[in-house]
């Protein structure tokens, strides 16, 4: 991760630097239009919400440490209502420390983002506020309770103890039809990881890419882009469950008629269309 | 929510809440989904029945024998969606069950050789899938795809090496060769079959990506577990371009898919190399990996830079399209060198390398020469020399100009062209760090021209056999981690024994053996017998001697006794008031070793004293586990237990033996003042019910009484009764002798004196 701070979250940020060690920022309003800090993008997606209540496709971000990328998309997601877990596919979590080679190192699965805050917080005030991770921190403990490995997730395995989460509804399951990695290598570990698990559920699962470059400002364009594509293809989903009885469901012709998943490949143009600088890579795998 | 549907839900969340309650519940919900349902059930509802069959049957918390045994009976349900609903997300969810539950079904027939009727159906619900694999929209056929990779692993035979076999992985080698109902022989060719059908997809149509990436991301099973198949798939992957899409006009969609269906193949390929090291395909995925990158950037670029440019040149200048043409004239397509008597194939476009750059004739079988061929050198020079006398002069000439031209045009294009090949291992190395194409060996395969571009010669050979790796010896830190793990999760499992026995209270008394069932007592005896005689005797009776080597070992030897009896005492310490008779019974294990083990010491002794060697075993009697572990048990108990709690006298009196130091615990506890006439209590007891001891606790009573002045009018109303002599003496020597025990507590005396004087004149 870059030290390049979320300028937005630096004026927050002034006033609570004051007091040290600060407590764990009061949890971020929930925004499910962020503010447009890039100004370049009117995507679509910009007022869509997915309706409660109707199929939902449910969702997965992945990064490499579970902490911005993907947090940034999960918050984003889950706040519009759509059902999200997330993970990160690094070997540990690593945040910046106070200098390039010395990053701060945690476990995955255990050490949870208040302490994680609470450990900075107490290490230099000062520089993790700057650099934003305060706050970014803070923002993710409202979400989940810790960073999650990917490698390490059974799917299939109820996540009934994740009820808290931001954006748990709908994933008790621990089943999940999209994931979406914010890196080529995150997107390469988890076709690699997949195979690994062996896709036991016989359940396919469309694994998308979305490059994103790990800074704050990033992140942030990134989670809409994403938020942009997740509201396209479950919109695509919805219609399939529309589509009933004789009046084509086993005709495959016609992209209008065709089901959920054979719009994908046209989904992700016209997605990419919309957001040439982020470029996108997708497979079907099987969990 | 429909109002059923809302109880149907509530029935699934019990089911994730416990795995357990699937059992029940998919018989519960069956009426409502299945074929008893109503025909007028709603759409919704069966949707919900096939997601619902497809999670079930995926979940991983249940046991697969219980899951086997639902399967068959849901068999008839799965068959009427797949042949009578028309809703795709039902025939989606119905097959991906399916999928799941064919296995289970096939290991079911396998052992049930009689059961027809639910292998005709299971046999009919695979004969729709199969249909529907080639006519059903994309969607549908994927999951078809991984319907069709499951029979393919249960229809083939897995890995002979019996170490490395798994008790779940079900597959050919479980059916017997004269099953009345699957024969084996057809098995197996279906499953070739299907195999066969699968790798087909790959070298299709290209237009659906999702139907490309679903089979690759399906073959890296199958090379795992299969790999009596792995060859057969991997020749397949080898022989299948993933660029074929780069003729296609490259609309956004076509690259997206294109570039996707590249990164799915190279994701499988690297997992094969990672997941098997040493197999030795792995050089040629490394080259086709290395190939692909190349021509993939090669086709990017290319429609990058000239996209306006006519379409029909590209679709020439490709190289992949070139191979197919071999029938063609060569020189057909527009040709970018001079055109010479033989005409000269252009060079594709993108980074070339010298084996391209000097391959005038790519269709000729020339081509594919490899040099290396001729061992013998001096055999070699026989052919060369006259080969090289019979080169016709112009046509070597006009081939130096051919491949002259190509490197001019090479070296005007250079600017643009070469940092192409300069960047690519940069631009690898921020993506991929676990895969690195060496750069050596990139500058090697692309001189030495190896193999054609496309086709890599794939020996007929299977693969090697598989050498399991030597696994490293654990070190004393592992074992130590590991024997400690032991011993926890055996406690672990005591604790989940206790719960069972709450609602058992009958005791078998004397009129049973010891830990003859698997109910916690069982446990307890043989956890404490493990701990006090398994290394019974191994501890070295020189111990005291000084020397490195025999310390190291004894103490290695008894690490895992003294780790048990660390188990316990911890367990013990959990809940002591319940578990007292755990600490009982555990420390008469203790005593009853330790008093084997002094037998056995006492006949060694003697044994030694003929030989005239007595005195160092006499004085290296051996150490007193029971000792140990009373006192340390009595020292952790003391410090919490309460006045109130009683329960120390059955602790006290149950005991297998008593000593000074063990009754100076009590003492000990009766430094604080609430708890003294606990204390005194146990000394009671033990002086009414434990004649033996009866010496023993008058002279710790005399201690106490002398020790405390707070317990002095407690302990003095005893030691009146039973030993008055003390008192006695005492009163007389208060000027006196008294002052012995106390000197530095002067003035507590004269007050405790007092008190006494005051009982005594009572």
């Amino acid at each position: 991760m870059s030290a390049d701070p979320r300028l937005r979250s630096r004026a927050q940020q002034q006033q609570q630097a004051a007091a040290v060690p600060p407590p764990p920022p009061p949890p971020m309003e929930p925004q499910p239009q962020p503010m447009g800090m890039d100004g370049a993008n009117d995507a679509p997606a910009g007022q869509k919400d997915a309706v409660v209540d109707r199929f939902n496709l449910k969702f997965c971000t992945v990064c490499a440490s579970n902490q911005n990328r993907s947090m940034e998309a999960h918050l984003q997601l889950a706040s519009a209502n759509l059902p999200t877990i997330s993970f990160g596919t690094g070997s540990l979590v690593r945040l910046p420390g106070p200098s390039v080679d010395e990053p701060n190192v945690y476990r995955f699965n255990s050490t949870t983002y208040e302490a994680i805050h609470n450990e900075l917080a107490q290490q230099n005030t000062q520089l993790y506020t700057a650099n934003g991770l305060l706050n970014m921190l803070g923002r993710n403990l409202t979400i989940k309770r810790f960073p999650e490995r990917f490698q390490d997730w059974v799917p299939g395995k109820p996540r009934l103890d994740h009820e808290g989460d931001k954006g748990a509804h709908g994933t008790e399951a621990g089943v999940v039809d999209v994931v979406i990695t914010c890196e080529e290598r995150c997107f390469d570990a988890v076709l690699d990881d997949l195979h690994n698990k062996g896709g036991k559920l016989n359940r396919p699962v469309h694994v998308f890419n979305v490059d994103i470059r790990d800074n704050h400002q990033e992140a942030l364009v990134g989670g809409k882009a994403i938020l942009d594509l997740a509201l396209s293809l479950n919109e695509a989903a919805g219609k399939e469950r529309d589509i009933h009885g004789d009046n084509g469901w086993d005709r495959g012709s016609g992209s209008a008629r065709g089901g959920f998943d054979e719009r994908v490949p046209e989904i992700v143009a016209a997605w990419q269309e919309r957001w040439p600088n982020l470029p996108a890579l997708w497979s079907l795998a099987w969990v | 929510m429909h109002p059923s549907l809302e109880q149907l839900e509530n029935a699934r969340s019990l089911a994730l809440g416990d795995g357990r309650y699937y059992s029940t519940i998919v018989p519960g919900v069956m009426p409502i989904i299945g074929v008893q349902a109503p025909d007028t059930t709603s759409i919704e509802v069966r949707r919900w029945g096939a997601d619902f069959l497809a999670e079930t049957f995926a979940s991983p918390t249940w046991a697969p024998e219980e899951k086997a045994r639902l399967a068959l009976t849901v068999l008839e349900t799965l068959k009427l969606y797949l042949d009578t609903v028309q809703d795709r997300g039902v025939i989606k969810s119905a097959i991906q069950a399916a999928a799941s539950i064919y296995p289970l079904v096939y290991r079911h027939i396998v052992s049930d050789r009689n059961d027809s009727h639910h292998w005709q159906l299971m046999l009919a619900i695979k004969s729709n899938i199969l249909r529907q694999m080639d006519s059903a929209p994309s969607g549908v056929r994927i999951c078809c795809v991984k319907f069709v990779q499951q029979v393919v692993l249960v229809q083939t035979p897995s890995v002979v090496d019996p170490r490395r076999s798994d008790p779940n992985d079900i597959s050919l080698n479980l059916v017997p060769r004269d099953h009345p109902l699957m024969p084996y022989t057809s098995l197996e060719a279906e499953g070739q079959g299907l195999l066969d059908r699968l790798l087909g997809i790959i070298h299709g149509d290209h237009s659906d990506a999702l139907l490309v990436t679903a089979v690759l991301n399906s073959l890296g099973t199958l090379i795992q577990r299969r790999p009596a198949v792995a060859n057969k798939i991997l020749t397949s992957v080898f022989n299948f371009n993933p660029l074929k899409l780069a003729n296609a006009p490259m609309t956004s969609k076509n690259k997206v898919m294109m570039k996707s269906i590249e990164r799915t193949t190279r994701s499988l390929l690297v997992n094969v190399i990672k997941r098997n090291p040493e197999n030795p395909n792995n050089g040629r995925i490394h080259q086709f990996l290395e190939t692909m990158h190349q021509r993939g950037r090669a086709a990017l670029d290319e429609t990058n830079r000239k996209r306006p440019a006519p379409v029909e040149p590209t679709d020439g200048l490709d190289p992949s399209k070139r191979m197919r043409l071999a029938a063609q004239p060569p020189g057909a397509g527009p040709s970018a060198a001079p055109a010479g008597p033989p005409p000269v194939a252009p060079l594709p476009p993108g980074p070339v390398s010298y084996r391209q750059l000097y391959t005038l004739n790519a269709e000729g079988n020339k081509a594919a020469f490899d040099v290396q061929m001729f061992q013998d050198p001096e055999q070699l020079l026989r052919i060369l020399v006259p080969v090289l006398q019979s080169i016709d002069e112009v046509k070597l000439g006009h081939a130096i100009n051919a491949v002259r031209s190509r490197y001019l045009a090479l070296s005007k294009a250079a600017p643009n062209a070469a940092p192409a090949p300069a960047t690519a291992p940069d631009d690898e190395d921020e993506y991929e760090p676990d895969f690195e194409p060496e750069d050596a060996e990139q500058v090697v395969n692309r001189l030495d021209g190896l193999s054609s571009t496309d086709n890599f010669p794939i020996p007929a050979a299977p693969l090697a056999p598989y050498k399991l790796p030597e696994v490293p010896p654990l070190t004393q830190q592992e074992v130590q981690v590991y024997g400690n793990l032991a011993v926890r999760q055996a406690f672990e499992m005591l604790a989940v024994a206790e719960e069972k026995e709450k609602s058992k209270t009958s005791k078998g008394g004397f009129n049973r053996l010891a830990a003859s069932d698997f109910g916690r007592d069982a446990w307890i005896t043989i956890l404490s017998r493990l701990a006090t005689r398994a290394s019974a005797g191994l501890d070295d009776p020189d111990e005291g001697i000084k020397d490195e080597f025999v310390q190291e070992h004894a103490k290695g030897s008894l690490a895992i006794s003294e780790t048990v009896r660390e188990g316990l005492l911890e367990y013990v310490m959990k809940d002591w008031k319940k578990r007292l008779d755990i600490a009982i019974s555990w420390l008469n294990e203790e005593w009853y070793n330790d008093t084997v083990m002094a037998e056995s010491a006492r006949m060694a002794a003697k044994a030694n004293n003929v030989n005239g060697n007595a005195s160092r075993v006499v004085t290296h009697a051996p150490k007193s586990n029971y000792q140990t572990w009373a006192l340390r048990l009595l020292d952790r108990i003391i410090v919490i237990v309460e006045y109130t709690d009683k329960i120390l006298l059955r602790l006290l009196s149950e005991m297998p033996a008593l000593d000074h130091e063990i009754l100076r615990r009590i003492k000990k506890m009766a430094e604080d003042p609430e708890r003294i006439d606990l204390a005194c209590m146990v000394l009671q007891y033990l002086y009414m019910f434990r004649p033996p001891v009866r010496d023993l606790v008058v002279e710790v009573l005399t201690e106490l009484w002398r020790e405390n002045d707070r317990a002095k009018p407690s302990a003095a109303k005893w030691l009146n009764r039973w030993n008055p002599a003390v008192l006695q003496e005492e009163a007389n020597g208060t000027a006196g002798n008294g002052g012995e025990v106390k000197m530095e507590n002067g003035v507590g005396k004269e007050s405790a004196n007092g008190a006494f004087g005051v009982k005594a004149a009572l």
